[in-house]
């Protein structure tokens, strides 16, 4: 009796060590064996498109970027694989903490804010954290990049200092207890780990986020990356939950097919996101109800830009976009009550007409179709004519545009291609 | 391939012998397909291949001096281009129309000689189905074959030139040519000469206006031919409605801007 209780407390004894050293074992392996944290740290690592910038189309991805020309200079995204000599292998959680909500990379050196770090200065500590457990998970590779190819004196990192002063605050995301968790939700994702305003929302003279406007649409390589607000006539305000989703997910809704940098963003991003997160995007981004302005009364038809746009359309469009403008769905952008099509700025759709582009190809939506660029057979004069045309037909309105417009696009094309 | 046998092992030699040459072969087979494949690209979830400004559009013929033809040549093909399509209540002529220039714009591009077709021997007479079979490209019969109509008009006619001839006379010489009856010296038959003639002629005067013939979009409107459009979902419903819209170019049309 005696023998068998004093076995059994052994063996209690023993179990309890075990699970003693197993407790204080498992903090130190959980970081870097943790399979559900690593899988977060990539997610949070999609969400936040950092591939986008800090890879190559054709190489490693993480191990540093194309040129990013900016209205300041071309800088490069760097090389984020573990490497010792060429990556961050030799960085602290620390250091990227720093990098992320503060601007300042390892050693005190300052970030141009090309790095959205004015949005990721919202992440919380946990995706920070879940994302260097990612970043170490990466196969180093050796590639030196340089970062700073500005011109002087913005090659000086030390002016980002005084920009910082003047345009960023370190902050947090902050929630609000209003709304609901998928409101709050898709907030963080949209102004933190999505850093959406990085393109659409309104830039200042000093290349800061005007955030009066957040999310009303920015110009900006070329691009103008329209309003994605509730506003019903130049942003997304027409369309539903379900049909911004469908957007973010497949590349392509009822109205609309992604294509230039937002068929990229589709493509590495938020293709992969999940259909709680996409819907609590959604949620967020249909409750921003900017005022909108003053309602436009669309040109007149017997306008002779319209006369001569109506032309241009019949001969060159119509066989795409229809007669009335609704193309065909999960084709032919639907041309009717679009928001690009009715933006105050129309540098995407002079762009389009000219140079044409492919929209993004998903597993759901495997086509990606292209449009052919016309700017070889239309003149600046019939950009400008068609391009008003549809901006004033089946119920949309927006201001003219002049072949000055059309010249300035086709100028900038000609430099990038 | 039968394998022989080795005569001291009794295996199949073809094993034996090359097995070494096999696995080489084999290796070396192996890197060309690697480097063929790295050469490949998957298409499949990037969509259609598609490039920024990779068109090559054509470019609108000009009017202007003749680039292929001699002066003397291209008087001759506007005076047959006018007799084949002759200027009456249903369209212009073929000289009003432009065919002269789009010949001429042809023959001094690649079509003239030749030079995305074959054109090395041997050279023989094949079956009429086989098509041309002569080392002739279409400027050299263009070159050597109006000199022969030149030459065979004065011959033939009093020493009078075909430019100078009537309407009637003109028309009976090119019905002798297309009869091949007209006997012309040189490499080049009048029955190819005017085969060819009639062939560019109409393709000069229906092609689109941006390679020089067809001014105007005229054998469009006379045709109903709608031009440079390809999609009628708009009108398929519409029975029994005339359809009205104008042709197009591939250049535009009058109503577009253009200007600016």
């Amino acid at each position: 009796m005696t023998r068998i209780r004093l076995a059994i407390a052994a063996a209690l004894l023993v179990t309890a060590s075990c699970s003693v050293i197993a407790a204080v074992m498992a903090p130190a392996l959980a970081d870097d064996q943790d399979f559900t944290l690593i899988e977060r740290g990539r997610y949070v690592a999609t969400a936040a498109d950092c591939v986008a910038c800090h890879s190559l189309p054709d190489g490693k991805p993480y191990a540093g970027g194309a040129a990013l020309q900016t209205p300041f200079g071309t800088l490069v995204a760097p090389n984020i694989t573990p490497d010792r000599e060429t990556g961050i292998g030799n960085w602290t959680k620390e250091d990227l903490r720093r990098t992320l909500r503060e601007g300042i990379g390892r050693g005190g050196k300052r970030l141009y804010p090309a790095m959205p770090y004015p949005a990721y200065t919202r992440m919380t500590d946990d995706d920070i954290h879940a994302l260097w457990v990612y970043l170490q998970t990466l196969e180093p590779v050796s590639n030196a990049v340089e970062a700073n190819q500005l011109p002087f004196p913005f090659n000086i990192r030390l002016l980002m200092a005084g920009w910082n002063l003047l345009n960023f605050e370190p902050s947090s995301f902050k929630s609000d207890p209003q709304k609901s968790e998928e409101w709050n939700r898709g907030a963080y994702l949209v102004q933190a780990l999505g850093h959406c305003g990085t393109c659409h929302t309104p830039k200042s003279a000093l290349g800061a986020d005007d955030n009066d406007r957040a999310l009303q649409g920015a110009n900006l390589q070329a691009w103008y990356a329209p309003s994605i607000t509730a506003d019903k006539r130049q942003g997304i305000g027409n369309w539903s939950v379900d049909q911004l989703i469908a957007y973010l997910k497949t590349g392509a809704n009822h109205q609309s097919l992604a294509s230039g940098p937002m068929a990229e963003e589709i493509q590495n991003s938020s293709s992969k996101m999940t259909d709680a997160d996409l819907k609590a995007i959604a949620t967020y981004l249909l409750d921003q109800k900017p005022s909108e302005g003053k309602t436009l009364a669309p040109l007149a038809a017997d306008d002779a830009r319209m006369r001569t746009g109506g032309a241009v359309y019949t001969d060159t469009c119509m066989a795409c976009h229809g007669g009335d403008g609704k193309g065909q769905t999960f084709l032919f952008p639907t041309l009717a009550g679009s928001g690009l099509v009715q933006a105050d700025d129309p540098a995407t759709l002079i762009r389009l007409v000219l140079d044409g582009s492919r929209a993004v190809a998903t597993d759901s939506r495997p086509t990606g179709p292209a449009m052919p660029p016309l700017g070889w057979r239309l003149t600046d004069a019939d950009v400008a004519a068609v391009v008003t045309y549809i901006r004033n037909s089946w119920s949309n309105a927006a201001p003219p545009v002049s072949a000055g417009d059309v010249a300035k696009v086709r100028k900038t094309l000609a430099q990038a291609n | 391939m039968k394998p022989s046998k080795s005569p001291n092992t009794g295996q199949p030699s073809v094993f034996h012998t090359s097995r070494r040459r096999f696995l080489a072969t084999t290796a070396m087979g192996l890197v060309a397909l690697t480097a063929s494949g790295a050469r490949a690209k998957l298409l499949f979830g990037t969509g259609l291949p598609w490039d920024s400004g990779s068109i090559e559009p054509p470019r609108q013929v000009l009017p202007g001096p003749w680039t292929f033809f001699t002066p003397r040549e291209g008087e001759l093909v506007e005076a047959i281009v006018e007799r084949l399509i002759p200027a009456d209540d249903l369209s212009v002529s073929g000289k009003d129309a432009g065919c002269a220039v789009f010949i001429d714009r042809q023959l001094s591009g690649h079509y003239g000689t030749s030079d995305r077709l074959y054109m090395k021997g041997p050279f023989q007479p094949g079956l009429p189905t086989q098509g041309d079979q002569t080392d002739l490209t279409p400027a050299k019969t263009y070159r050597q074959g109006l000199k022969a109509l030149d030459d065979h008009c004065r011959r033939t006619m009093n020493g009078k030139s075909f430019t100078d001839l009537s309407p009637e006379q003109k028309d009976k010489l090119l019905t002798a040519m297309e009869a091949g009856e007209a006997k012309f010296e040189g490499p080049v038959g009048s029955g190819s000469l005017f085969s060819l003639l009639l062939q560019n002629t109409m393709e000069g005067f229906f092609a689109d206006p941006i390679y020089g013939g067809n001014r105007d979009m005229v054998s469009w409107k006379m045709i109903g031919f709608p031009g440079t459009r390809y999609d009628y979902r708009d009108h398929v419903l519409k029975h029994n409605q005339k359809y009205t819209l104008p042709p197009v170019s591939i250049g535009g049309r009058g109503d577009w801007a253009r200007k600016g």
